[in-house]
């Protein structure tokens, strides 16, 4: 033992990801040993938090898991539990709450690709350094935000925590006019999202993994590049129904850590903007279609850093879609909608599920027969991302040398490439591990 | 000409959603011509720790990590502003502990052999002296600028917690609580958010945190009249961690 060379690189805390974790990296004569992804943000339990409270509560408690992606936690909720009710869906009820996600989607993508992510790319050292030397690119991350922030506003109440999205449907329905007053923004809006698109694509990836990772995506419900449904689909082909997701989501525990981990039958696996395109690119429109033709992604190169890239043609296609389904519901006019009612029973086990900005994220509730609940679970796309996080790190280490500075930013660079978010990713029951021991 | 040295500011998370964190990067433009960002880590990733004027902390204390990290912000600021409902009050990590051991927790969550850290979340002025407590579940970003501008002055500002109710009557709302028969905390939650979910026609859940004086057991007292049952009730009361010494009384009651 003694004649071998071991050496540790360790990011203690990763900047500019939402939440908190570390990596640590375990060498020996030049070798990867282990690699440990740490999430060290505090536990909040809130598989816990919400029992004992009617499922009417339960949307604006879960929404507290993460600000920035609030919205798709009160969508996933909701729909668990409606599944739970067998409530038959409206199709205004669905259109709005796309549009809501689709508000995140716009707002979360464009503050991780400017605000977190870019500067890597730019070397800027920080936000501030980066919008000094690039203002034109922080006006637009400001602009973009802020569409993706008024969307959610008008329909949710607020840019996150939405207060509108109820069980059975919206406490206030938004009129056409107001919905038709968000037009020309989204159409001025779609050139600065093309021109991100523009820019990721010229970035030649500073690393790349060896292997290609299998992916994974709701299939969408409807026939368009969408982000709820009940079916998942992998690359390799195969399919299940996300009430099943305990039993293809298990658990394993590597022999380098005693951490827990997300697995797809055993093997890791991603999700999120890269994983969605892989697999239902075929189904974009406008100019989300031909950038995407364009793009390494269509031409099968699965390089991490190009999940930055899928999140940028992702907004041009939810502006898209936006327009699309103001234009659908101007045109619909009056329609009876459901009010949210205190009286409805969910009984038994519901379980929803809805394409996150970062990925596929699950509800699951259990019900007593008063519509309180007696059990919760969640499962994170960060949570899911783990594993294959932890592979890539050990694949760019291994192909790239362990030279420590260069390698500690690539490795960075490769963590917020995901867009991994610690917050989301403490409250799933079994797939996380939480240690503060080690720091 | 040399430049003028701006005061310097730092803005950290603790355990929470990263909600304040967000309204603090997205409000950044306005306050950059003023402060210096001495270290923001969610925002940049060049930071310097040493002492700033004011510092923004959001976040409970749920972990032993997170109280160090605040003892040592707090020893390196002039104002330690608490931003949130998490590090005002403790919000839903908060709630769920009185009702549940955070032992008994983290068997049912992390498994029986777990040996995670794990301590009952708190609001940070149980552990620190706070100049300023700015709640909201997320803050208001006026009421934030406006914290801001006054420190910046060495004014502590006033910051009123007047129930949502009176916001509602301004804005002249029919009351869902009377006239719906809807679980609204209106009456005993902190105004600040111009009262977005009666005006919406829902009921407030209460996500400011409680107003000033708040009475508990009236609240209590009303909703059970209208047919919610009393431990739901208190369970809903205390979902964004009102403090337990508030519920004494209606402990007694149920």
């Amino acid at each position: 033992m003694e004649n071998k060379e071991r050496k540790i690189i360790e990011i203690p805390e990763i900047t500019r990801v939402e939440g908190h974790s570390a990596v640590v990296v375990d060498l020996i004569d030049g070798r990867v040993d282990a690699v440990k992804l740490d999430v060290f943000e505090g536990t909040r339990f809130f598989e816990k938090i919400v029992v004992g409270h009617k499922y009417y509560e339960i949307p604006h408690i879960t929404s507290r898991v993460c600000a920035i992606c609030s919205t798709g936690h009160v969508i996933a909720a909701i729909r668990a539990i409606e599944n739970a009710i067998g409530m038959p869906s409206n199709n205004r009820v669905e259109d709005l709450r796309e549009l809501m996600h689709l508000g995140m989607i716009i707002e979360s993508h464009a503050t991780h690709l400017y605000a977190l992510a870019l500067p890597d790319y730019v070397g800027a050292q920080d936000l501030m350094d980066f919008a000094s030397r690039f203002p034109r690119e922080f006006q637009n991350w400001s602009q973009l935000r802020k569409l993706g922030s008024s969307i959610q506003t008008l329909i949710g109440g607020r840019a996150f925590h939405p207060i509108n999205l109820q069980v059975g449907g919206f406490s206030r329905y938004p009129s056409a006019a107001e919905l038709a007053a968000l037009l020309p923004e989204l159409e001025s809006h779609e050139q600065m999202a093309i021109d991100l698109c523009e820019m990721l694509l010229m970035f030649e990836p500073k690393f790349r993994r060896t292997t290609a990772p299998v992916f994974v995506a709701l299939i969408p419900e409807s026939p368009h590049y969408g982000y709820f449904g009940n079916r998942v689909r992998s690359t390799e082909g195969w399919e299940a129904p996300i009430g099943e997701y305990q039993s293809y989501l298990s658990e394993v525990v590597p022999a380098y850590s005693h951490a827990k981990r997300s697995t797809f039958g055993g093997e890791s696996f991603m999700v999120g903007s890269l994983a969605r395109l892989n697999l239902f690119g075929d189904r974009l429109t406008g100019s989300a279609r031909d950038i995407f033709a364009l793009s390494p992604i269509a031409a099968a190169d699965s390089n991490t850093a190009w999940n930055n890239l899928g999140q940028a043609i992702e907004i041009v296609q939810a502006i898209d879609r936006c327009m699309e389904l103001i234009g659908k519901i101007g045109s619909e006019g009056e329609v009876n909608v459901s009010k949210p009612s205190l009286k409805l029973t969910p009984s038994g086990h519901g379980v929803g599920a809805v394409e996150c900005p970062r990925g596929t994220l699950y509800h699951s509730y259990l019900f007593d027969s008063e519509g309180s609940i007696i059990g919760a679970d969640m499962v994170t796309p960060s949570a899911q991302n783990t594993a294959r996080i932890e592979q890539d790190i050990r694949e760019v280490v291994e192909s790239n040398g362990t030279e420590t500075e260069l390698l500690q930013s690539k490795l960075e660079t490769l963590v917020r490439a995901y867009d991994p978010c610690n917050t989301c990713a403490t409250h799933m029951v079994q797939l996380n591990y939480i240690n503060t021991e080690t720091r | 000409m040399k430049a003028k040295k701006l005061p310097r500011i730092s803005v950290h998370g603790l355990t929470g959603c990263a909600g304040e964190l967000l309204v603090i990067l997205e409000n950044l433009e306005k306050m950059l011509p003023y402060v210096q960002i001495a270290s923001f880590p969610f925002a940049q990733s060049k930071n310097d720790d040493g002492p700033v004027d004011i510092a923004f902390v959001e976040g409970s204390v749920s972990q032993p990590h997170d109280l160090e990290k605040l003892k040592s912000i707090r020893n390196k600021c002039k104002w330690l502003v608490a931003v949130g409902n998490c590090a005002v009050w403790g919000c839903v990590q908060k709630g769920v502990c009185s009702r549940f051991s955070v032992e008994e927790m983290r068997a049912d969550v992390y498994g029986e052999e777990s040996t995670i850290s794990v301590m009952p979340a708190s609001a940070i002025s149980d552990h620190v002296t706070v100049d300023v407590k700015l709640s909201g579940c997320p803050i208001d970003a006026t009421q934030l600028l406006a914290v801001a501008a006054s420190l910046l002055k060495d004014h502590l500002p006033y910051i009123t917690h007047k129930p949502v109710c009176l916001e509602c009557k301004l804005r002249e709302n029919a009351c869902v609580l009377i006239e719906q028969n809807l679980p609204c905390l209106g009456p005993v939650t902190a105004g600040g958010c111009g009262a977005l979910c009666p005006t919406a026609g829902a009921a407030c859940y209460g996500c400011w945190g409680p107003c000033e004086s708040p009475q508990m057991d009236a609240m209590a007292l009303i909703l059970s009249e209208k047919g919610f049952k009393l431990n739901e009730v208190i369970t809903r009361l205390q979902t964004f961690g009102a403090p337990a010494e508030l519920f004494t009384r209606l402990e007694k009651m149920a």
